[in-house]
């Protein structure tokens, strides 16, 4: 799941990136208003924490703009604004949730999960593909009654492939939603984390649960 | 003890109604009296003139022709009237049968003249009297057609002897008739007195009912509709004033609150950030077992911020000071040239290598009447405030002048990206300009409210003004000989 923090408070900055990374999100991170609409509208978000008070461009007017653009990413408020009306008023531009400073921040990792689960219309933070569950507030895996230890780049791969479980999934779309925009490396590094999660997902007798579709993509469970 | 407005005026209406009442009272008894008794004297005195008519003088013989039974009033067994004549060696004369054998009170008077007088009646009743001392008519034998021939013969002429002639009368009718216009005139008074009360009572409550009114209405003044004005409509013209002094003083207390609780909100608002940053970074810390490098990475965070905290803090009560004037000025002759070297020496080092050039113009000579410290933290923070936002390569440059009982001091640094509309703000409390905004500095927003602020504890002034990218500060200082 792909994250943009817009924070201008280096501290705050710094502490929520690691802890959103830690908990295997792709995190991309700005204090400037201005260039978090440019990352907003320029790669497909699951998630934006943004802060109200930004130089040059505040917080309300980027929300209005993605909304606007009919950019669907999801979008929670993190500021020191603690009025009703401020509340409202950051729900009612469009935000998908608000949340005051100081914040717990295993609150705030909890807000931005399920909002993350929201992007692909999922309710359950348990997540069930034939024999594999995914746990995803634990980010523990089980195929069957044997749990799987993944990675967290693994993990995340993983997840995302599972809340899109069926469809066929592009290689830009694993790219653009798992890794950070100045992630090195290129998108061959899919195909590479891909060979890693089947091998790891295998068992003998059992049928695989990662399908290549040639010339498209993968896809998670189902079809033939 | 408390005057009542109620009672004072109460009190006065009454007072002076019951003075004019009582004046009014007394003229008018006065002259009703006058008027009676005057009455009363007119009655006694024609009576005494028609007995002095009827006494008439002849040689050596002197005769009343008076006839008691022509006024029975003298003869009357039941409350009679008196009379009394006298011959000029005092032997009586004549008297009325009602005296008996008692007498009259004889007084001195004029001779033609009624004189009056009270007296006690020979029966004891109160009574009044008149005295007339005439000259009876003188009769003669040769009357009539020989009157002339009398005159040429020049008899002699009779002197006619002077007779005393009192006659008195009771006053019962007359006392009873004053008596009742002393009841009548003190009865009226008195009701008037009460009625006046009564009335003014009434009037007085109804003329401070206004005030009883705006009493209430000040009592439901609470903390937080201070805004609500006090309506002078509806309000009599004498409480106008009042009225608008009390909305003044609402207005400013309403002020007061609004500028305490944006402090309240601004300083809650400016608190939570950074306890935000320290809160998440201690619990992403502690969320997993770590090398010992994180723990200590995040120590070193938690810990600048709890410096940049105390410095907005420090920086937050010298403010409160200054503005609630609590700091006490020590104002000497400062060299403005020492305290602009000493507070750029942190800066310089830093400046240097950033490639900015700085140069300072500022008079060696140049004194200013200040306080040493104040003038410091003012220096300090609007050369940190240059020393920060002028761009790489750069320019900083100071000047000052002596004008007219006051010192000048500009400060310009170019890299300025605030627009004019944005510089009108820089003294604004926790305002930071966008470039500022992701400043970790210690200033927190404060740096030139302080700047401001201390500038008018030391009886300065300063202005910015932002032109073509140039921020440039100029202050006022009192000069040392100014008082």
């Amino acid at each position: 799941m792909r994250v943009l923090l817009v924070e201008d408070y280096p501290p705050l900055q710094k502490a929520v990136a690691k802890g959103l990374r830690e908990a295997g999100f792709a995190v991309d991170v700005t204090g400037d208003g201005e260039e978090g609409l440019w990352y907003a509208t320029t790669n497909p978000y699951d998630v934006v924490v943004l802060d109200l008070m930004l130089p040059k461009v505040d917080g309300l007017t980027i929300l209005r703009r993605l909304r606007a653009d009919g950019r669907p990413c999801h979008v929670l408020i993190l500021t020191a604004k603690d009025t009703v009306a401020d509340r409202v008023r950051g729900l009612d531009f469009g935000a998908d949730d608000y949340l005051v400073k100081p914040f717990a921040f295993e609150e705030l990792l909890a807000r931005v999960r399920a909002l993350a689960r929201r992007a692909y219309c999922a309710k359950n933070p348990a997540l069930r593909v034939q024999d594999l569950r995914i746990e995803t507030p634990t980010q523990r895996v089980w195929r069957g009654k044997e749990e799987v230890h993944l990675t967290p780049r693994e993990y995340v791969l993983l997840e995302y492939l599972a809340m899109r479980a069926g469809e066929v999934v592009r290689r830009m779309d694993i790219w653009e939603h798992v890794y950070e925009f100045n992630a090195e490396a290129d998108s061959n590094v899919v195909d590479v984390y891909i060979g890693y999660l089947r091998r790891k997902l295998r068992r003998p007798g059992k049928p695989p649960l990662i399908h290549t579709v040639r010339g498209r993509g993968y896809r998670l469970g189902g079809g033939e | 003890m408390r005057t009542s407005l109620r009672q004072r005026l109460l009190g006065w209406t009454i007072g002076g109604t019951a003075l004019l009442l009582a004046v009014f009272a007394v003229v008018v008894y006065a002259a009703i009296e006058r008027a009676l008794v005057g009455g009363f004297d007119d009655g006694l005195a024609a009576t005494a003139w028609a007995i002095a008519a009827s006494v008439k003088e002849e040689p050596g013989e002197i005769e009343v022709e008076f006839d008691e039974r022509e006024m029975p009033e003298f003869r009357s067994p039941d409350r009679p009237a008196y009379f009394e004549l006298w011959r000029e060696d005092g032997r009586i004369l004549q008297r009325s049968s009602s005296l008996a054998e008692s007498g009259l009170d004889r007084r001195e008077s004029a001779v033609g003249a009624a004189a009056f007088y009270p007296l006690a009646l020979p029966d004891g009743r109160p009574g009044r009297a008149v005295i007339l001392r005439f000259r009876p008519r003188v009769e003669n034998e040769q009357e009539g057609e020989d009157e002339r021939e009398d005159e040429s013969a020049a008899a002699p002429l009779v002197v006619p002897q002077l007779i005393t002639l009192v006659v008195a009368r009771e006053t019962a009718g007359l006392d009873r008739s004053l008596a009742m216009l002393r009841w009548l005139l003190a009865g009226a008074g008195g009701g008037t007195i009460l009625l006046t009360l009564l009335v003014a009572s009434l009037v007085v409550r109804r003329g401070l009912r206004p005030l009883d009114a705006l009493a209430a209405r000040i009592a439901g003044i609470r903390e937080d509709n201070l805004s609500a004005a006090l309506p002078e409509a509806g309000m009599p013209a004498e409480m106008a004033p009042v009225i608008r002094r009390l909305n003044e003083l609402l207005a400013r207390l309403e002020e007061a609150f609004q500028r305490e609780r944006a402090l309240t909100a601004d300083v809650a608002h400016e608190l939570r950030t950074p306890l935000a940053g320290m809160r998440s970074t201690m619990e992403v810390a502690l969320s997993r077992a770590r090398a010992a490098g994180d723990y200590q990475q995040a120590l070193r965070d938690c810990l600048s911020i709890v410096c940049q905290t105390q410095a907005m803090a420090d920086n937050l009560l010298t403010l409160a000071r200054l503005e609630g004037g609590q700091t006490v000025l020590r104002v000497q002759d400062v060299r403005l040239a020492e305290v602009v070297e000493v507070c750029w020496r942190p800066h310089a080092p830093a400046v240097r290598a950033r490639g900015i050039a700085y140069e300072n113009r500022l008079p060696g000579d140049l004194d200013v009447g200040a306080d040493r410290d104040i003038l410091a933290m003012v220096l300090s923070n609007l050369l940190a405030n240059a020393a920060e936002h002028t761009d790489d390569g750069g320019r900083i440059e100071i000047d000052g002048r002596s004008a007219g009982g006051t010192a000048e001091l500009a400060i310009s640094n170019t890299g300025c990206r605030l627009t004019p509309e944005e510089a009108a703000h820089v003294f604004d409390r926790f305002w930071r300009g966008d470039a500022a905004r992701a400043d970790t500095g210690a200033h927190g927003g404060l740096g030139l409210t302080l700047v401001e602020r201390g500038v008018a504890a030391l009886g300065g002034s300063v202005a910015v003004r932002v032109d073509g990218g140039v921020f440039a500060v100029r202050l006022t200082l009192p000069s040392p000989s100014a008082p």
